[in-house]
């Protein structure tokens, strides 16, 4: 008995609202960015601007330099502490899931206004301060992906069967529980990198200049050519986030079928 | 519990050492987190010469330029968060439904870059797409639908509603996922089993289990829109009032108020408007959680 489905109209229509409210802008953007000189023509002018354009090279550099160590530094944070929540301090699990959640609630204009006030001068004086805001605002993704993927590994038999036989603790993490959630590692890494990468509001409101904020100023010289950056950064994105999600859903699997 | 004995400092931590390994956590959100809310605070309440005062709230609180940016801060986010809600929701069901496996997964990541690329590079992306010399907008024109022919720049409060909705409908559909994704077999054959169509079902059952994690959703994108900076200040350089702008020009010194923590006080504004959307999202989570837990 075949019934009338709804499939095929629904696919359909939301792959119409998709492309017109997604892929349009995306494809608008994109071949504005290859126009020529004038907005006339065709050509990889925009972008040939982009590579020479003063800054391009430090300001990326500076911002990949940052994002690499928030999410390193997120990691060492972090994935000690959603073990341990999970292991044995399920009494802490709402305080710290609040704590983490607060991101989100906390404008993070507010948070920029509030470092500067509470921030010691030692540290604003270096543009790695920065580093510390981006785990902050990295939280409440890093959270979930490190929460979710450990629960589902037998996580309290894994580190028995570990300490047992006579691993210390940082070793156990390091050989037993890391392998294990692999998944929810590259993931929370992945996110701290892009979060860090595009980073804008608490970069610019502390008066530091990265990539983001640099694109800004760029853009008012030549306006094409921070379209050709936003492109390339968000097309940039989506490949590398796509790459890591087919990636890490088969590690995901991995461990499904282990268990 | 487990048949092998783990050695003793496994489980006989005592109550007091309990915390020591969440130390680093709670001295760096401390520090890094809590410690910044709290000192914006105690300045906000703070005058030119130091004085306790409340005088940075007035401007906030009477008729004028500080409050007309809350209310239009306010009416951006309601309205993106509407449109961001029904149109994600739908996206989001039609993704769990249809949408498996690889393909499932690249979806999920293109809305995380969707909803959190809600960043400069957007506010470009739409000025090339919907600007005055835009390719959506030059094609509409030559089918003929001028759309600069009204009130419409893509730097007005409308352009800033469509910007904004980009990112407002993926997070919207990375949130509600899993609520619909949750939503079990057992209780749609219960139901068709029970002699209730396919209608009376969504009516009876489905909406009612989705309306808590619909409005929580809702809350969030609301508390989202209410803070976003970065898109707003590159699309239209402080011709849309909002409150972060405003926030953004004093702290940039392009604007001098003779009150120094004028920032402050809108800054604590801000939060405690967030506070109360994010209280609204715990408390619509905590009622879908009953679906859950069962």
């Amino acid at each position: 008995m075949k019934k009338f489905s709804l499939k095929w109209p629904l696919i359909v229509t939301s792959s119409l609202i998709a492309f017109l409210t997604f892929v349009v802008p995306l494809y608008g953007a994109t071949v504005f960015s290859f126009r020529g000189n004038g907005g006339k023509g065709h050509s990889f002018i925009n972008y040939q601007w982009l590579i020479h354009a003063d800054g391009f090279y430090l300001n990326l550099f500076t911002s990949l330099k940052l994002a690499v160590l928030a999410g390193v530094l997120n990691l060492l944070l972090m994935v000690p502490t959603m073990v341990y929540l999970n292991l044995k301090g399920q009494r802490y699990k709402s305080l710290v899931d609040f704590l983490c959640i607060l991101p989100l609630i906390i404008p993070v204009v507010s948070l920029a206004i509030g470092a500067q006030v509470a921030m010691p001068k030692i540290l604003q004086n270096t543009e790695y301060e920065l580093v510390f805001f981006f785990v902050i605002i990295a939280l409440p993704y890093t959270y979930r992906a490190l929460d979710t993927s450990l629960q589902t590994v037998a996580l309290k038999t894994l580190v028995e069967a570990s300490r047992s036989l006579g691993a210390s603790w940082t070793r156990t993490i390091i050989r037993v529980i890391v392998p294990a959630i692999r998944g929810g590692i590259t993931g929370a890494l992945f996110l701290t990198f892009a979060l860090s990468i595009g980073e804008y509001t608490i970069t610019s409101l502390l008066h530091w200049e990265t990539f983001p904020t640099w694109t800004v100023v760029a853009a008012q010289q030549n306006i094409l050519g921070a379209i050709a950056i936003s492109v390339f950064s968000f097309v940039g994105a989506i490949a590398l986030l796509s790459t890591i999600a087919i990636f890490s859903k088969k590690g995901a699997q991995h461990v499904e079928v282990d268990e | 519990m487990g048949v092998v004995k783990a050695p003793s400092r496994v489980t006989s931590s005592g109550r007091g050492t309990g915390v020591l390994p969440l130390l680093p956590f709670f001295i760096f959100t401390g520090f890094f987190l809590l410690w910044p809310v709290v000192a914006v605070t105690l300045r906000s309440f703070h005058g030119n010469k130091n004085e306790w005062t409340l005088a940075n709230y007035r401007p906030i609180l009477k008729a004028g330029p500080y409050f007309h940016a809350f209310v239009v801060s306010l009416k951006l986010s309601i309205v993106t968060a509407v449109i961001g809600s029904i149109l994600g929701a739908f996206f989001a069901y039609v993704i769990v439904k249809y949408a498996r496996g690889k393909f499932g997964a690249v979806i999920d990541s293109v809305s995380a870059v969707f909803a959190n690329s809600g960043g400069v590079p957007l506010a470009f992306m739409f000025v090339a797409a919907f600007g005055t010399e835009g390719i959506v907008t030059t094609t509409l024109k030559a089918l003929g639908w001028d759309i600069y022919a009204g009130h419409f720049t893509i730097f007005s409060f409308t352009g800033v509603v469509m910007v904004y909705s980009f990112f407002q409908v993926p997070l919207m559909v990375l949130v509600f996922k899993p609520a619909i994704a949750g939503l079990r077999r057992e209780w749609e054959e219960a139901s068709t089993n029970l002699g209730a169509s396919s209608a009376t079902y969504w009516r009876r059952v489905g909406i009612p289990i989705l309306t808590p994690s619909f409005i929580g959703a809702f809350f969030l994108l609301f508390a989202g829109g209410f803070s976003a900076y970065a898109t707003a200040r590159a699309l239209t350089v402080g011709t849309v009032p909002l409150v972060p702008i405003i926030i953004g020009t004093l702290v940039d010194g392009n604007v001098i108020s003779d009150q120094a923590n004028l920032g402050d006080a809108l800054a604590v504004g801000m939060i405690v408007v967030a506070t109360f959307a994010m209280a609204g999202y715990i408390w619509a989570q905590r009622k879908a959680a009953r679906w859950r837990s069962s």
